[in-house]
């Protein structure tokens, strides 16, 4: 059952009747049951493999919790976290480390385990070892109650593709059993509106062109390849944070807060405020707290500070699958975050000399680094890195001749379409930016507030894209 | 920036209500959220109404709004079948087979369609209309999977310019392979949701190929072939689909309806390259005697490589051609 399918709405609907009506203490019961038959939905043997890593994850951080410091509480912590990963090696890379051992050593040493990347993976584990680490750290105290651990692994708006939840900001909120509250309601079904908006009108409705452009690089034309570019740029962006939203809607219909995940990250006005402010919150905060910090962080020399960006990018490049393309998109998201740190001095100078308007500094340092992340979406979306390659030589090949060739663009309604929602978006996010567009809609009367929610449901009826198209971020 | 940006926090984690008041906001969340469901729906059959007419401005060959439409209470002839079948019904195609033949015909084939679609579209055209005879445009390939029978009838797009008709609803409700488009169809989502609602439903095949001549290609061979045949030639789904035509022509004898089945013309070369094509038509002849119908097969008659627009379909010359040279054999020997 994906977000969005017509059922969803129905389902989550049910699951929320039956958590108001039932006493607060059995409410964890029932939305743990619903998390599980979601989850099963998709593959009943998937159950079997949030179960050991939730077993994992509940009896090692009970062990660490009352071992005395020492090496056996490291090491049991170690152990535990070893085991975690091991799941995402067997299921996610396994492969990937095999054909590339075998390709090094010209020999079919390692055999192919074809498996399927189970829904949600990476994010459950990531989730499992922060609980770990956070009890190892004493930032958290174990959970005893096993069913409440486990609906913080497998909460349904968060199992497939997060945010990553940590547990210090999530248990406590499942042993409280809020009551029903309106206005949290509300807010939860205007996040799923909106969210449905971005995945269903805009996101969806991009893919198509993306995949056309893409699927064969050497034979598409270079603008095509161009718009090709910028439309998979806000189709992964409303992708993704469209699911957020309606994670984060739902699970605010059921009672729960959720970390925000995404905020208007295209118009972030550097490469670190885009990562560290703006984009896929819950994982770089993640890659901050257990792999950043723990090599040394930026407390260490300049090179030392440098190769821990670098690793964390790549690792973060590979998180998102098992293909040398990731790679290459992490590692230069990481090289771009180290030349922003290396530049500093040099762009404080020329700030200092060329002494542009704040707006006007602003608006070309958001041009700036989105086109920096824009050249790293095309390694993340291309099938392959010859496929990237050719995709960036076209495009550059083309930017000289970029004016005639927009004049000559044979414009059809769908693209025009799809340049007005993406404009619609940025409109948005611009007012957003100043003001949150949920709380001024609050204070707007209600036929106004009623008329945008069925603008944006009519939205959704008329130039939808209903053909359950999977999240992108689904098979990470 | 920082503190701007948690707004939604700060929104999400508001203080939060006396007991008393939320029991007060529930009941006016309830209230409200009925009121807007009420506007909603009253919205949603607005928006529904004017999907339905806009179906009949830009409508031309959707099967059931051909049939919803049909304006005769009687037709001498029904056109059944797929692709093949299709191309009598492009351009004045079919008003020239009815100059020839001085017959009202109405072509009910569907793209990519097997013996379960054919009938649904048959049974739906008698539920207020007679006919004469049934021709049956057949090919073996249908036979060979569901996806040209159950599963083609839960494509959106047949829906989605289909005239709201409780007599459709009816049936799709009484058909089990279409009990699960029965809310699409009632609900009118596919037709509400078609982002090509303000074009015309004609296909690029009958808009830009109709008139032009394919050159053969071996690999776009190849490729058609392996899309007609994905699993090769399936025992279990040809027994199924040829058992339900078996049924589909009873049912037709005990109606009184004259059906002739035939084979379309195909070039000699991917004829001589369908699998297992001699056996299929050894069972076909087998079915077909066991009725009053004809069986004609014309699959390497009036089929010059001249006449085809792709590797398979009959081109506008094509179609004339069959008109004048192979249609008489078929009307002389159906009356």
């Amino acid at each position: 059952m994906l977000f969005n399918s017509l059922v969803f709405p129905a389902f989550l609907a049910l699951v929320a009747a039956v958590t108001y009506v039932v006493p607060g203490r059995w409410r964890w019961g029932v939305v743990l049951a619903a998390s599980l038959f979601f989850y099963a939905l998709f593959n009943i043997g998937y159950v079997g493999l949030l179960a050991a890593a939730t077993g994992v994850a509940y009896v090692g951080g009970w062990r660490v919790h009352h071992l005395a410091p020492g090496r056996t509480r490291a090491a049991t912590l170690a152990v535990a976290i070893v085991a975690e990963l091991a799941l995402l090696f067997v299921f996610k890379y396994f492969d990937f480390f095999a054909s590339s051992t075998n390709g090094v050593l010209q020999a079919a040493l390692l055999p192919h385990l074809g498996f399927l990347i189970p829904a949600g993976l990476s994010f459950y584990v990531f989730a499992c070892v922060s609980y770990l680490v956070d009890i190892f750290r004493g930032d958290l105290i174990a959970e005893h109650h096993l069913g409440r651990f486990a609906l913080y692994v497998s909460f349904f708006p968060k199992l497939l593709a997060g945010p990553i939840e940590r547990a210090t900001h999530f248990l406590p909120q499942i042993r409280r059993a809020r009551g029903f509250d309106a206005d949290g309601v509300t807010l939860g079904l205007q996040l799923i509106l909106w969210g449905l908006f971005k995945k269903v009108v805009v996101a969806d409705r991009l893919a198509a062109f993306v995949n056309t452009a893409y699927q064969n690089p050497g034979l598409t034309s270079p603008l095509d390849l161009v718009l090709g570019t910028y439309f998979f740029a806000f189709q992964i962006y409303c992708d993704f944070s469209g699911y957020s939203d309606i994670a984060i809607g739902a699970a605010r219909v059921l009672g729960f807060d959720l970390i925000e995940n995404f905020r208007r990250p295209y118009l972030a006005t550097s490469i670190a405020d885009f990562w560290g402010q703006r984009w896929h919150i819950s994982l770089t905060r993640w890659f901050r707290d257990y792999l950043y910090i723990p090599l040394g962080g930026s407390r260490v020399s300049r090179l030392r500070t440098v190769l821990n960006l670098l690793v964390v990018f790549v690792v973060s490049g590979l998180w998102h699958g098992a293909n040398w393309t990731f790679v290459i998109w992490g590692g230069l998201n990481g090289l771009y975050q180290v030349l922003y740190l290396l530049t500093a001095p040099v762009r404080a100078r020329v700030g200092q000399i060329v002494q542009l308007p704040a707006g006007l500094a602003a608006v070309l340092s958001a041009l700036l680094t989105f086109h920096l992340v824009l050249v790293a979406w095309i390694f993340f979306r291309a099938a392959s890195l010859t496929d990237a390659l050719t995709i960036v030589a076209r495009i550059a090949q083309a930017v000289p001749r970029l004016p005639d060739l927009v004049r000559n663009y044979a414009f059809s309604g769908g693209v025009v379409l799809s340049l007005g929602l993406i404009g619609f978006l940025l409109m948005v996010e611009l007012v957003d930016e100043h003001r949150s567009i949920w709380a001024s809609l609050r204070a707007r009367p209600v036929y106004q507030r009623w008329a945008v929610y069925y603008a944006l449901l009519g939205a959704l009826l008329l130039l939808g894209t209903w053909n359950l198209n999977q999240f992108v971020y689904m098979q990470f | 920036m920082e503190s701007q940006s948690i707004r939604l926090h700060a929104v999400l984690t508001a203080e939060r209500s006396t007991a008393a008041q939320t029991e007060s906001t529930t009941a006016r969340f309830i209230r409200r959220g009925g009121l807007f469901l009420a506007i909603g729906l009253l919205l949603y059959l607005g928006v529904y109404v004017f999907a339905d007419q806009l179906v009949y401005g830009h409508t031309l060959r959707n099967r059931f709004f051909v049939v919803k439409t049909a304006p005769l209470p009687h037709y001498d002839m029904v056109v059944l079948g797929a692709s093949h079948a299709a191309v009598f019904d492009y351009e004045d195609m079919n008003a020239r087979l009815e100059s020839l033949t001085g017959a009202h015909v109405i072509n009910l084939s569907v793209v990519g369609s097997g013996v379960t679609p054919n009938k649904l579209l048959l049974d739906y055209l008698l539920v207020n209309h007679s006919v004469g005879s049934v021709i049956y445009v057949l090919d073996s390939f249908v036979f060979d999977s569901p996806q040209w029978n159950e599963q083609r009838l839960s494509d959106a797009h047949l829906y989605d310019r289909a005239p709201f008709d409780p007599a459709l609803a009816l049936l799709l409700a009484k058909t089990p392979a279409t009990r699960a488009e029965l809310s699409d169809y009632v609900f009118g989502f596919s037709k509400i949701n078609n982002q090509d609602r303000f074009n015309t439903d004609v296909s690029d095949d009958e808009a830009q190929r109709f008139g032009s001549t394919y050159r053969p290609v071996p690999q776009i061979d190849t490729q058609r072939l392996k899309f007609l045949y994905p699993n090769g030639v399936d025992e279990a789904s040809l027994n199924r689909y040829l058992g339900e035509f078996d049924d589909l022509l009873q049912a037709l004898d005990a109606r009184h309806i004259r059906i002739s089945v035939i084979k379309p013309p195909l070039p000699e070369r991917l004829y001589r390259q369908l699998p297992a094509e001699a056996q299929f038509d050894a069972r076909l002849v087998a079915i077909v005697g066991g009725h009053s119908a004809q069986f004609h097969d014309f699959s390497l008659m009036c089929n010059d490589e001249r006449f085809f627009f792709n590797p398979d379909h009959l081109n506008r010359a094509g179609v004339l051609n069959f008109y004048a040279s192979c249609l008489p054999a078929l009307l002389g020997s159906s009356g």
